[in-house]
């Protein structure tokens, strides 16, 4: 009999083989404001925030930040009023799949994880790192599109995927003139990490992310003014055709979390490709890798 | 018996957190070239003179260094220059207040030198300030600290 069992290039890996080991925690009575600093300083997306003797109570995300801009939340209230609560762990042993199904089942974007007999937290896994993971496979591999051009190989028997692919076929864009408190209204509603920004004549002209908000409520920016006042500029973008080896590269070289995608103009953006969706298709960025994820066991 | 106030220096620059890191940038150079000495930490200080923050070049290079460098560690298809100029143009919109450190160990003038010498071994700080209620006196820098403390073995 053959079963055909389906396996990915992550198979066989735990959770502390990809995770991050330094953890930050602040003390959920730290300020916002002191919570945006860790967070610019120290590029992550979320803190853990922990009570008297260092126990994990919640965790404050960008997202939450916002959410506190939005509410003109004094940037000097403690982080315990805004925090998600109760942290969410895995287990540092459990394996990256189970993981990945939890993120993905809880609809959340880093798991702790914390060692087994003790229950300490001992790292923390998140998408851009399983992408970067992914990514080092993709580099190292014979198939690869750098060892290709390496080898000076003129034919590519590999079906590579496009960046048309994997991205999601819709844009959410805000006018330049448009409030802060429009934009992160637009944010939270369609939970993105950033929206495009257009000008006039419908031009893409910048990017507003959640980082952007959380460093203009740092800088006491009115959430009433425009977006134009703090997008950053100019939008960050491939073409649909790019290979996802490359947009993959762009997107971890550039620190960000999404691309925007063109279709041969950049001004014709038409769609958006992002880590996370990365992350989640779980694969390599060409089809040898898929092909290879399909192992065929023979049973008598 | 030797205290703070006997090795602090009380010619020291100040950075404010509404400062644009390239500005401080300048003043790191402006400081080292005033002071006659390689200046790798400044006091940030508020409109009342209080302090608020360090902002040392360490802070600077944690936020220049790549976010994901564990892997372009083991690449070798990097390019250096345009990782740079990507982490510089992020840097534009980042002020002083935003990477320094706001927690700032300090000393008052008459803690003892040793004391100022495990506080710098054992919170791995290179630069105290010296503080008396509100009021900045000084700063004392590990290497000042050092050639004090060398100059007895010496002779």
């Amino acid at each position: 009999m053959t079963i055909i069992v389906k396996q990915n290039v992550l198979k066989d890996l735990a959770v502390k083989d990809v995770m991050r080991r330094q953890v930050l925690r602040l003390p959920e009575d730290a300020t916002i404001e002191k919570n945006i600093n860790f967070l610019i300083k120290y590029k992550l997306n979320a803190l853990l925030l922990t009570a008297k003797k260092n126990e994990p109570t919640g965790v404050v995300s960008k997202t939450d930040i916002m959410s506190a801009y939005y509410a003109s939340l004094p940037i000097e209230s403690p982080a315990r009023d805004i925090m998600s609560s109760p942290p969410l762990f895995c287990g540092a042993d459990d394996s990256l799949e189970s993981a990945l199904d939890k993120m993905r089942a809880e609809g959340i974007y880093r798991l702790y994880a914390r060692e087994r007999a003790s229950q300490s937290v001992v790292g923390v896994l998140a998408y851009p790192d399983v992408v970067g993971l992914l990514y080092l496979y993709c580099s190292r591999c014979e198939y690869s599109l750098v060892n290709r051009i390496r080898k000076k190989l003129e034919t590519d028997e590999v079906s590579r995927f496009r960046v048309k692919d994997v991205m999601t076929p819709t844009v959410r864009s805000f006018r330049e003139n448009d409030s802060l408190l429009t934009i992160m209204e637009g944010l939270s509603a369609y939970r993105f990490g950033a929206v495009l920004i257009t000008g006039e004549n419908d031009r893409a002209v910048g990017v507003v992310s959640k980082t952007d908000l959380i460093l203009a409520y740092a800088h006491g920016v009115s959430s009433s003014d425009s977006a134009r006042t703090v997008m950053f500029s100019p939008v960050l973008s491939c073409d649909e055709t790019e290979f996802l080896e490359g947009a993959i590269r762009t997107m971890i070289f550039s620190e960000v979390h999404r691309l925007f995608v063109h279709r041969g103009d950049p001004q014709n953006i038409v769609g958006v490709l992002s880590l996370t969706d990365a992350a989640r298709a779980r694969s390599g960025s060409c089809r040898a890798c898929v092909s290879s994820r399909i192992k065929v066991d023979l049973h008598d | 018996m030797s205290t703070a106030k006997d090795l602090m220096t009380t010619k020291f620059h100040a950075l404010r957190p509404d400062m644009s890191v390239a500005d401080a940038v300048k003043s790191f150079k402006e400081a080292s070239e005033n002071e006659e000495r390689k200046v790798f930490g400044i006091m940030v200080t508020d409109r009342h003179s209080r302090l608020v923050g360090m902002l040392s070049m360490y802070d600077i290079l944690l936020y220049l260094r790549p976010k994901h460098v564990h892997i372009w560690g083991m690449m070798d298809d990097i390019e250096a220059e345009g990782l740079m100029d990507q982490a510089c143009e992020r840097l534009k919109s980042i002020r002083v207040a935003d990477i320094m450190t706001p927690d700032v160990i300090t000393v008052t003038s008459d803690t003892h030198l040793m004391v100022v010498l495990d506080l710098m071994i054992k919170k791995h700080i290179r630069r105290v300030p010296v503080v008396e209620g509100e009021k900045i006196k000084g700063i004392i820098y590990i290497s000042t600290l050092f050639y004090h403390l060398l100059a007895r073995v010496k002779s």
